[in-house]
C-alpha cells in the first residue's frame, strides 16, 4: 500500500483552563482530524513536561518533518524541543505575532544546536492569533510546503517507549473528550503521570557564544557543561521560580524563560524594547545589570544565604582592555543619524 | 557668561543653558522662588527625538527619593521610564503636555517643561553637567549602539 504523505501536528496544551485557550485547541484538533494530509496529537504543556513524560517520548520518538503549537513564543518552544532532543532545522513560520520580528538571526559566534537531523521543525506561537483559520491555512501551506515521503500511522513512532504508552497521543478524540470531562490536562486524564508547572531557562543555541556568564552568575547550580564544554541548564528544577536574572546578563539574549512576563525574555524575536531604543538607564533607571543583582538578592536571601550584590560572578565589563568588533563598530557611530 | 555650553553629540550641538541646573538623569531644574521648573534637556531631547507619548504614575504632590520611578515616555525612536532627579516633592505637572507632548521636542527649555519640584538637593551647576555629558558619552553610544544591532 503506496503511504500516505502525511505532517505531524502536535498541539501543546495551555497550563490554565481558560476556555478560549481550550476551545482554540479543539477547534484546531478536530479540524485536523478531518484532515487527511496531517497526524494531530495533543500533548500536556511542553515546557512543564519532564525527560521522561510520556508526552516527551511521543515526540522524540517521532520521525520527519514536524509542526509544533503552543502557548509560547515559537524560539521558546524550539529550544524546549532541543533541551529535550527533539530537533531539527527551523522551518519559515509565516504566522507569527503582532511584537515578533521575521528577521531570522544571523549570528556568526553563536555555537549552534549540536546533532541536527534533516528534517523540518516548525514551531508555531497560538498566541499571534485568536482565529483557528489563522493557523489552518498556515498548517496546510506547511503541509504544501513539505512534500514528505511518510508512513503508516504507527510505524511513523520509532525508538525505545513502548507502543502502548504513546498510542493514546495518537487519539486526539480521546484526550479531547476525556478533557471536556472535569479532569485536567492530557496526563492527568489518562493515567497518573503528573504535570506540574516548572521554571527554567532554556538556552538558544543559535545565540549562545558559550562566554559562560550565566554559569558565573547564576549561584544556585542550574548551569553545567556538557563533555564537550558547552553550557547547558544542568539541574533545572535548581532554578528560583521567577527568577530571570540569568537571561538578563547574557550578553546574547540568549537565555529564554518561556513564562517570564517580558517578551524579550520570554523568548521574542523582535520585541518592543529591541524596536525602540531603551533610554531609560540615562533617565535613572537601573539596567539589567542592577535588576539581576537585585533578584539574585532576593532569592539568596530567601534561600538564607548571604545577599552579594555585585561582587560575586560579573565581569568587569568596562575593564576588559581588548578591543572588540564593538569597539569598532563605535568608532564609526558618528556616520550614525543620531 | 555666554548663555548657554556646548556639548557635540556626533555632528549635532546640544545646548546646555546656564541660567539653570542640572541633575544627572538628564534634566534641567530651573529655580522658580522656592521651588524648581523641571524639564529634558536638549541632550535627551535628541535622544528620544519626536515624543508623542508621556505619562505620569504618581499624583500631583507627591513625595519621591531619588531615581524613584514617576512616570514613562515614549517617542518614535524610544522609550524610557522617567525618574526623580532627587529626592523631594513632585508639585504639579505641565497639563499642555499631556494633551500634546510636542512641546518637549519645539521649546524644551521653556514651554515644553514637566513638572514643578521642591528638593533640599543641590543640582548640578551647567559646567557640572556638562562634565556628566562628556565622562558618560561613550558609554551611551555603547548602550544605543548596543541596541540598535
Amino acid at each position: 500500500m503506496p503511504a500516505p504523505k502525511k505532517l505531524t501536528v502536535v498541539i501543546s496544551q495551555h497550563q490554565g483552563r481558560n476556555p478560549a485557550k481550550r476551545k482554540l485547541e479543539e477547534d484546531l484538533a478536530v479540524a485536523l482530524m478531518m484532515n487527511s494530509d496531517v497526524e494531530v496529537s495533543i500533548i500536556p504543556n511542553l515546557y512543564d513536561l519532564s525527560a521522561d513524560h510520556s508526552g516527551t517520548l511521543f515526540l522524540k520518538a517521532l520521525r520527519g518533518d514536524l509542526v509544533v503549537l503552543g502557548w509560547l513564543y515559537p524560539r521558546a518552544i524550539q529550544w524546549i524541543l532541543d533541551r529535550n532532543g527533539i530537533k531539527g532545522r527551523t522551518g519559515t513560520v509565516l504566522l507569527r505575532g503582532d511584537d515578533e520580528d521575521e528577521e531570522p538571526d544571523d549570528r556568526p559566534d553563536a555555537i549552534g544546536a549540536l546533532n541536527v537531523p534533516d528534517r523540518l521543525l516548525y514551531c508555531i506561537d497560538l498566541k499571534a492569533s485568536t482565529d483557528s483559520q489563522d493557523f489552518l491555512d498556515e498548517i496546510q501551506r506547511i503541509v504544501d510546503e513539505t512534500s514528505q515521503q511518510t508512513v503508516d500511522l504507527m510505524s511513523w513512532i520509532q525508538g525505545d517507549p513502548k507502543q502502548e504508552q504513546l498510542e493514546r497521543y495518537l487519539n486526539p478524540k480521546a484526550i479531547l473528550e476525556a478533557d471536556s470531562g472535569n479532569n485536567g490536562s492530557v496526563a492527568d486524564a489518562e493515567n497518573d503521570e503528573k504535570v506540574r508547572r516548572r521554571w527554567y531557562p532554556v538556552i538558544d543555541y543559535d545565540r549562545c557564544t558559550n562566554c559562560m556568564e550565566c554559569i558565573d552568575f547564576c549561584l544556585f547550580g542550574v548551569y553545567g557543561v556538557d563533555f564537550l564544554d558547552r553550557i547547558l541548564v544542568e539541574n533545572q528544577d535548581s532554578c528560583k521560580k521567577g527568577c530571570p536574572a540569568c537571561s538578563r546578563v547574557c550578553p546574547e539574549n540568549a537565555i529564554v524563560f518561556p513564562q517570564h512576563k517580558t517578551p524579550a525574555i520570554a523568548g521574542a524575536d523582535g520585541e518592543v524594547a529591541s524596536l525602540k531604543i531603551d533610554l531609560s538607564k540615562l533617565f535613572g533607571g537601573g539596567d539589567a545589570l542592577d535588576m539581576a543583582v537585585k533578584e539574585r538578592d532576593i532569592e539568596l536571601v530567601r534561600d538564607g544565604r548571604d545577599a552579594v550584590g555585585t561582587s560575586v560572578g560579573l565581569r568587569q565589563r568596562s575593564a576588559c582592555g581588548e578591543r572588540d568588533e564593538l569597539d569598532d563598530l563605535i568608532d564609526g557611530l558618528d556616520d550614525l543619524d543620531l | 557668561m555666554p548663555d548657554f555650553l556646548t556639548f557635540m553629540m556626533g555632528q549635532y550641538e546640544a545646548r546646555v543653558p546656564t541660567d539653570r541646573l542640572y541633575a544627572k538623569n538628564h534634566l534641567w531644574l530651573k529655580p522658580d522662588g522656592n521651588r524648581y521648573q523641571v524639564g529634558f534637556t536638549a541632550y535627551s531631547v535628541r535622544l528620544l527625538q519626536d515624543v508623542y507619548f508621556l505619562d505620569w504614575s504618581i499624583d500631583p504632590n507627591t513625595s519621591v527619593h531619588e531615581k524613584q520611578e514617576i512616570g514613562e515616555i515614549e517617542s518614535s525612536k524610544a522609550l524610557s521610564s522617567l525618574h526623580a532627579p532627587y529626592d523631594g516633592r513632585v508639585l504639579e505637572f505641565n497639563e499642555q503636555l499631556l494633551d500634546d507632548p510636542s512641546g518637549i521636542n519645539t521649546d524644551g527649555y521653556g514651554k515644553g517643561w514637566l513638572f514643578h519640584f521642591e528638593t533640599q538637593a543641590q543640582p548640578l551647576t551647567p559646567e557640572q553637567y556638562l562634565k556628566i555629558l562628556e565622562a558618560g558619552w561613550e558609554d551611551t553610544q555603547r548602550m544605543i549602539k548596543g541596541q540598535i544591532n
